[in-house]
């Protein structure tokens, strides 16, 4: 069986380099029957992949322990479900992962365009394969999945931490994100060599753009709500470089989605367009290189592999060559129109892209400071929380606002008084609600009462633009139902406004003590008594599990269970919280127990209550409604797009 | 003549002050620290710092008691010979810690002695390296 799969993988680096060197020959001299079968090549290497990774799927379902790459993450108690998310549980697997979805995404991407925009998938053939080729080369030569070995009675088993149904699914999100922001990527570049930088390449990828876009943000959310339930530490986002890594393309893609749509209507940003399609991409690709190559130190303990070094070359070849063509292509990339104020609906826009390139391009400097140290002083310096919450606080606040004023405010340009005329009612609303934030007490942090007000604002705008828009069609639903994508951007404006409160509300207005209990005694936190009933120790087939049994009186009132399980195979520990949601008051309790003696009764107890921290989840729920809003076939919009860019084409 | 538009000026104003505040926060009000190894470690080394190590045996005490939770750093890659003693004082470790994982330990050296404040355990391997092949 590992013949089979080394096999496939040997197949599909021989379909991408042909893909690759037959598409760009076949685009370059305009040669259509070699075009076609550049074509097939790269829609045959993602059935080439499926074999191999059919087969890596059935080895792990059947434990096969010949497979080392199956006993090094698996053993035979584990559940069918975890067993086969150690697909993407080590190093191997998900690169395998990356190069299958690469291979899907770019055929069904091909295969659909492949009449329409003719032209440009000849161009869109090679670089996808190109990229093809890399991970193909690097699972073949470098860290392959199928190395064999005489087979253990028993592999090593996943960490207990990671059976878990949120690590199932939140691995496979980020890559359908990370790997579906190939396709704008491919598509922008084919647009550069082919010379047909119109706005076609950006209204063919939009969706793709999007489906990237939300699988990278909700696959985010899911990976800190699981943080949030098992880790243990009480927190969501430790900023730590591997959840960075994920961060910044999301935060390139956010810019990058915004700008298309100034570019679209007003020809506008070209060159910029170009940047944040490059730098979303490249951003996937080396946040890859950050985590595997552990040249930073990161609570994720991805250790140093041979996999590192041709990660950053890649990334250097690639961001080398694309910023080559930008250059190459930059008398193309004039724009149709000018800005005409810095008071419009297209410069907000600009202003919303500067603040979500500046915050990305923090925190990558924030990745990168302990490297940029280690070569200047030759040691490396870490940057901590301090530093990500004051530029998060700097420039997340201002782009709350602008996502207010945005939606309000005119195109090509409005005067002070017209602006000051359509915010009226969402200013008065904004001021009454922080009138009352600070007479409930909510002034105690500053930076979560303007969170909190901006936030009213925000959600105002809103309200106001689905007033008007129901008034003037008669219906909300013919309103969304007219112009999804306007809409569905609004829905998720109002999931971010959620995470803010969420997050402003947990960080800046929770609690936090920490107390030994004896037996009998009690620690009141904000209102919530918790009181010691005794220590208890059990054993199971998985686990010896210590649980502190402890009564809560106050606003949620009952016994609570918190401690710890010492795992036998692996030998680990884990944290088991107790978490209590109140719906109504919007808060959770949140009790940590360690250090717990069975003997003595004594436990250490931190309670936490966290403020509003629920609506970050539901905030995820609302982001997939509103991104589903927005790429819902919208065939008005198709027939508009199609009337618009049909000279183009021509 | 046409008017040059104001989006050249915007975005290089904007470059400009971010990387004006990058300057000045790293300058005066970054406070970054400096991450060391075991065998990085100077004793004389002063004021706050990380050390990446992976826990040696054996724990002695815990973090609550007066004494601390006392233990030792090697280096974590096995060829080097450093080693520091910790003493930690502070809420409970996480979890995950315990003899043989990789740990980031912050604090501050007294007397050659790491006098820790938080410990960082690192998150389960998802994406260990695979071994030396014979």
């Amino acid at each position: 069986m590992a013949e089979l799969g080394r096999a496939a993988l040997v197949v599909t680096l021989g379909l991408s380099v042909y893909a690759l060197v037959a598409g760009a020959a076949a685009a370059r001299r305009n040669r259509r029957r070699l075009a076609s079968s550049a074509r097939n090549a790269l829609l045959c290497s993602f059935a080439s992949t499926l074999v191999a990774a059919a087969v890596l799927a059935a080895a792990l379902v059947r434990h096969d322990f010949s497979f080392v790459y199956v006993a090094q993450h698996t053993d035979r108690s584990l559940r069918t479900a975890y067993a086969l998310s150690a697909f993407w549980g080590g190093q191997e697997g998900s690169l395998l992962l990356w190069l299958l979805v690469l291979t899907g995404y770019g055929s069904l991407a091909v295969y659909l365009n492949r009449r329409l925009l003719r032209d440009l998938t000849a161009w869109v053939v090679p670089v996808l394969a190109g990229i093809g080729a890399f991970f193909a080369f690097v699972l073949v030569a470098v860290s392959s999945p199928f190395d064999t070995q005489t087979a253990p009675l028993d592999g090593a088993g996943l960490v207990a931490s990671l059976q878990n149904p949120y690590m199932v699914a939140h691995p496979p999100m980020l890559y359908l994100g990370y790997v579906g922001l190939s396709v704008p990527f491919a598509f922008a570049v084919a647009s550069l060599l082919s010379g047909r930088t119109d706005e076609r390449w950006i209204v063919a990828t939009r969706r793709w753009t999007l489906v990237a876009w939300t699988f990278l943000g909700f696959g985010q959310l899911l990976g800190a709500h699981w943080a949030y339930v098992e880790v243990g530490w009480g927190g969501y986002y430790a900023w730590d470089p591997v959840e960075n890594a994920a961060l910044m393309p999301w935060l390139a893609a956010t810019a990058f989605l915004h700008s298309v749509m100034i570019q679209e209507r007003k020809g506008m940003l070209k060159v910029w367009n170009m940047v944040l399609v490059a730098l979303a991409f490249e951003l996937s690709v080396l946040g890859t290189f950050l985590t595997r190559s552990g040249v930073v130190n990161s609570i994720h303990s991805f250790s140093q592999s041979p996999i590192g070094g041709w990660f950053l070359a890649f990334v250097v070849v690639s961001s080398l060559f694309s910023l080559a063509v930008i250059l190459w292509r930059l008398p193309l990339l004039k724009a149709r129109t000018r800005l005409e104020s810095a008071l419009s609906r297209e410069a907000t826009f600009l202003y919303n892209n500067l603040l979500l390139v500046a915050l990305c391009l923090t925190i990558l400097w924030g990745v990168l400071f302990p490297i940029v140290t280690q070569l200047v002083k030759g040691e490396q310096r870490t940057i901590g929380r301090p530093y990500y919450d004051f530029f998060l606080r700097a420039f997340g606040l201002p782009l709350l606002l602008l996502m207010g004023i945005g939606p309000l405010i005119a195109w090509r340009k409005t005067s002070v008084r017209s602006l000051m005329r359509t915010l009226a009612w969402p200013v008065a609303v904004t001021a009454a609600c922080g009138a009352a934030l600070v007479a409930l007490g909510a002034g105690s942090s500053r930076p979560g009462l303007i969170a909190y007000t901006f936030s009213a604002f925000v959600l105002a705008t809103i309200v106001l633009e689905l007033v008007r828009g129901t008034r003037a069609t008669g219906s909300l639903f013919e309103l969304v139902a007219r112009n999804r994508r306007r809409y569905g951007g609004y829905v998720v404006h109002a999931a971010v406004v959620l995470l803010a409160i969420g997050v402003a509300g947990s960080s800046a207005y929770g609690a936090n003590v920490e107390r030994r209990l004896t037996l009998g005694q009690s620690m009141t936190v904000d209102g919530y008594t918790v009181t010691n009933r005794g220590v208890t120790r059990r054993t199971t087939s998985r686990a010896v599990e210590t649980r502190a049994i402890l009564d809560v009186r106050g606003r949620y009132t009952g016994r609570i269970e918190a401690g710890s399980n010492q795992f036998f195979n692996p030998p680990e520990g884990a944290q088991e919280v107790a978490i209590k949601t109140s719906w109504s008051r919007a808060q959770d309790l949140y009790v940590i127990a360690d250090e717990l003696h069975p003997k003595t009764q004594v436990v250490y107890v931190q309670v936490l209550v966290k403020p509003l921290v629920n609506l970050i989840w539901v905030a995820g729920i609302v982001f997939l409604l509103g991104s589903a809003v927005a790429l819902w076939p919208d065939a008005r919009e198709q027939r508009r797009l199609a009337a618009r860019l049909a000279p183009a084409r021509a | 003549m046409p008017t040059r538009s104001p989006a050249r000026l915007v975005v290089a104003l904007a470059v400009a002050g971010v990387l004006a505040v990058f300057l000045l926060y790293t300058a005066i009000a970054g406070s970054s620290t400096p991450t060391l190894t075991p065998s990085q470690v100077n004793p004389q080394t002063t004021g706050k710092l990380s050390v990446v190590g992976i826990v040696l045996a054996p724990l002695h005490g815990d973090s609550h008691s007066a004494r601390g939770l006392r233990f030792a750093l090697k280096d974590p890659t096995g060829s080097k010979p450093g080693r520091v003693d910790v003493v930690y004082h502070g809420t409970t470790p996480p979890p995950l810690f315990k003899v043989g994982r990789s740990v980031v330990v912050t604090g501050t050296l007294r007397g050659g002695r790491l006098a820790g404040t938080d410990i960082l355990t690192k998150c389960p391997s998802k994406y260990t390296a695979a071994p030396t092949k014979a």
